[in-house]
């Protein structure tokens, strides 16, 4: 039974920077807009991260400086795509080239420093619960604020009257323009927290999950996230279950390996891909129908309508 | 909710009103074009400047060392010319699809498997067969498992109406996993050392041109150029892929066998990845080891972005890609800085080209 909750807690740990990376790109398409350049806004967030925490000695002061760097990177997105109408798909991916290169070139001096980062705290009393607190109440802090950003995510994404302004530029934003609305604004507006999003999810990687800065160190969880968002059909909620699920599977492996089992950890981690080529095979259509209409048009080349 | 039905306003977008001057405005066009990359690719190497400076480089000294040791050497001649050709091959398995309006971003997927074809039939074949058979099953290997990794996307696409760019970009991540599965375990060369195959039979190894470093594989890739540029410009599938690509709906209904035509520029584009891990792997690498052909695929998607999906300027864009990235190992050698410095300065020049070479005309709005 220990097997299983190392493995649930392995998840919740690691899949919570994919998790916060899931829900800045949610965010994101939800409005409209694909951002393959979530890698690059993880990595910066990374970065950014740890050095603020060096320099000023506080991991919240860093996790706000990760995300501030992830929005940056993000404001470059929603510039181009946005603003100047440029392919989303070449935009992302230029702006992981030029993330690769920032962190690389400013990254060498971070290497090997040591930090003051995210400490666990066990939550009094319901740490004590078997299994569960385990698995969700002995963690570090940015855990216990995705626990809190989840929900209020949703709430505002499908509750208010700013959420209802993105997924209307996500689903029909000529609706928005015929009602005096900004779509440029409200698009950049959401790309750009989807990058704050993001760039947390990166300083949780470096400040309080493996508590170090090294080269391209998010290795592909940002793809994995963007991979999560269709899994999870564009909700927050499914984005956290999926982050979880995703987490466990690249957890599985060490857990078994520490048990003496000799897998390969690489035929582990190609289950969640597989599961979201499987779930989207087997509900095609209906995941994509879940899709916002505007996002569509970017997924099949269609020329953008605003 | 329909996916399967165009929105009918999308079908015919009213045709934006050209410049209105005829032409007698195109120098003028075409001035203020130039004034506009000269303006956006200078901006690229200002803010690169900065940044150097910022670190206490001097950018001066930095370009000019760069510079002489990315164009004046042979040796790093040859090593453009060496890192061109997988570039080019991905790049064309951009362009084909691109063509029949469809957005392959699973070139990296497709590099590797088709390097593990390659790798996977040089080792099964072994000693057994001369050098040039081995390099012409391998090819072929490469070739096969390229496009039936991008077939799964095209069967997807067309069965099931899931969209090729998210399948091929989760489909990167299930090569890249079986590469590392591949060489951790059961084809690993050495248990105890590095995870790496172990090396191609040197028989098999594409020859080298005459009293150069440089392999064949850019006499490939050419070709390839050639052919592909042909097969677009002046055949029927050329013509019917970008009848398709312009408007599926419209194709449909004139008869063309829109599935078949997808599902063939998918395939080929897959077989031209597929043959860039074979070059890449024969030619470059020679044997499997993590990071093998690391961002090729995204880097060719680019170039052709560049290139605006057409044969002939890829080969000008991936050279560019391929200079950028041997000044990149200069920089390291000359100015210490880390190699991949040098993606700031691709990925500015990029952003340059991207969001200022042309005018917002494409917004239709």
């Amino acid at each position: 039974m220990s097997l299983v909750v190392d493995v649930l807690a392995g998840g919740v740990r690691g899949g919570t920077s994919i998790m916060y990376a899931g829900l800045g790109e949610t965010v994101s398409e939800r409005s409209g807009v694909i951002n393959l350049g979530t890698e690059g806004a993880m990595l910066v967030g990374a970065l950014a991260g740890y050095a603020v925490t060096a320099e000023t000695g506080s991991p919240w002061i860093g996790a706000l400086g990760g995300a501030a760097a992830g929005a940056l990177l993000a404001s470059i997105h929603a510039l181009l795509v946005v603003v100047r109408k440029a392919n989303q798909f070449a935009s992302g991916l230029t702006l992981l080239f030029l993330a690769l290169g920032v962190t690389s070139f400013y990254g060498s001096d971070y290497v090997g420093k040591s930090i003051n980062p995210f400490t666990k705290w066990d939550v009094p009393g319901l740490s004590d619960i078997p299994w569960i607190g385990e698995i969700f109440f002995q963690n570090d802090p940015l855990i216990y604020v995705s626990y809190v950003a989840v929900p209020l995510i949703w709430f505002v994404l499908f509750r208010t009257r700013m959420g209802l302004l993105v997924r209307t530029a996500g689903e029909r934003s000529d609706s928005l323009t015929v009602n005096g609305y900004s779509v440029e604004r409200i698009r950049s507006a959401a790309v750009i927290a989807g990058g704050a999003l993001s760039g947390l999810g990166g300083a949780h990687l470096s400040i309080a999950y493996a508590n170090a800065w090294f080269e391209n160190m998010v290795v592909g969880r940002g793809f994995i996230a963007v991979a999560l968002v269709i899994f999870a059909s564009w909700s927050p909620l499914r984005v956290m279950g999926g982050a979880y699920l995703f987490g466990s599977a690249l957890a599985l492996a060490p857990a078994l390996q520490a048990r003496g089992y000799g897998v390969n950890q690489f035929a582990l981690d190609v289950i969640p891909f597989v599961l979201t080529l499987l779930v989207l095979a087997v509900l095609g259509k209906r995941t994509l129908a879940a899709a916002p209409d505007e996002l569509k048009r970017v997924f099949e080349n269609a020329p953008a309508k605003t | 909710m329909t996916t399967t039905l165009p929105a009918p306003r999308s079908e015919a977008p009213l045709p934006v009103a050209p410049p209105e001057a005829p032409a007698s405005d195109r120098g003028a066009r075409l001035a203020q074009a130039t004034v506009r990359w000269i303006a956006a690719l200078g901006g690229a190497f200002l803010i690169f400047s900065a940044l150097l400076i910022s670190k206490n480089a001097n950018p001066l000294t930095v370009y000019t060392d760069a510079w002489n040791s990315t164009f004046a050497r042979q040796q790093s001649i040859e090593d453009i010319v060496i890192k061109m050709a997988p570039f080019v091959l991905a790049a064309l398995a951009v362009v084909v699809p691109a063509r029949a309006g469809m957005a392959n971003v699973g070139g990296e997927g497709q590099v590797i498997i088709g390097a593990v074809a390659a790798c996977g039939t040089a080792m099964a074949v072994g000693d057994a067969l001369p050098g040039v058979t081995v390099m012409v099953l391998m090819m072929l290997a490469g070739m096969v498992a390229g496009a039936l990794w991008a077939g799964i996307a095209g069967a997807m696409r067309l069965l099931l109406k899931v969209n090729e760019a998210v399948t091929t970009l989760l489909l990167n991540y299930v090569a890249l996993d079986v590469l590392l599965f591949l060489i951790y375990q059961p084809w690993r060369a050495d248990p105890t050392g590095q995870p790496a195959t172990k090396e191609l039979q040197t028989a098999a190894k594409l020859p080298l041109l005459a009293g150069t470093t440089v392999n064949v594989g850019i006499v490939i890739a050419v070709i390839a150029v050639v052919l592909v540029w042909i097969a677009l410009s002046f055949t029927t599938w050329g013509f019917s892929l970008s009848v398709v690509g312009g408007n599926a709906e419209a194709a449909r209904r004139a008869g063309l066998p829109v599935a078949k035509l997808l599902l063939s520029a998918l395939l080929v584009g897959g077989a031209l990845a597929g043959l860039a891990g074979m070059v890449h792997f024969a030619g470059v690498e020679y044997k499997l080891r993590p990071g093998f052909g690391a961002q090729i695929g995204y880097t060719a998607f680019l170039a052709s972005w560049l290139a605006r999906h057409k044969p002939i300027p890829v080969l000008l864009a991936c050279f560019v890609f391929a200079a950028l990235t041997v000044a990149g190992d200069s920089l390291q050698l000359d100015a210490g800085l880390p190699a991949a410095t040098v993606n700031i300065l691709t990925g500015l020049i990029l952003i340059a080209v991207l969001g200022w070479t042309t005018s917002t005309r494409k917004a239709n709005s």
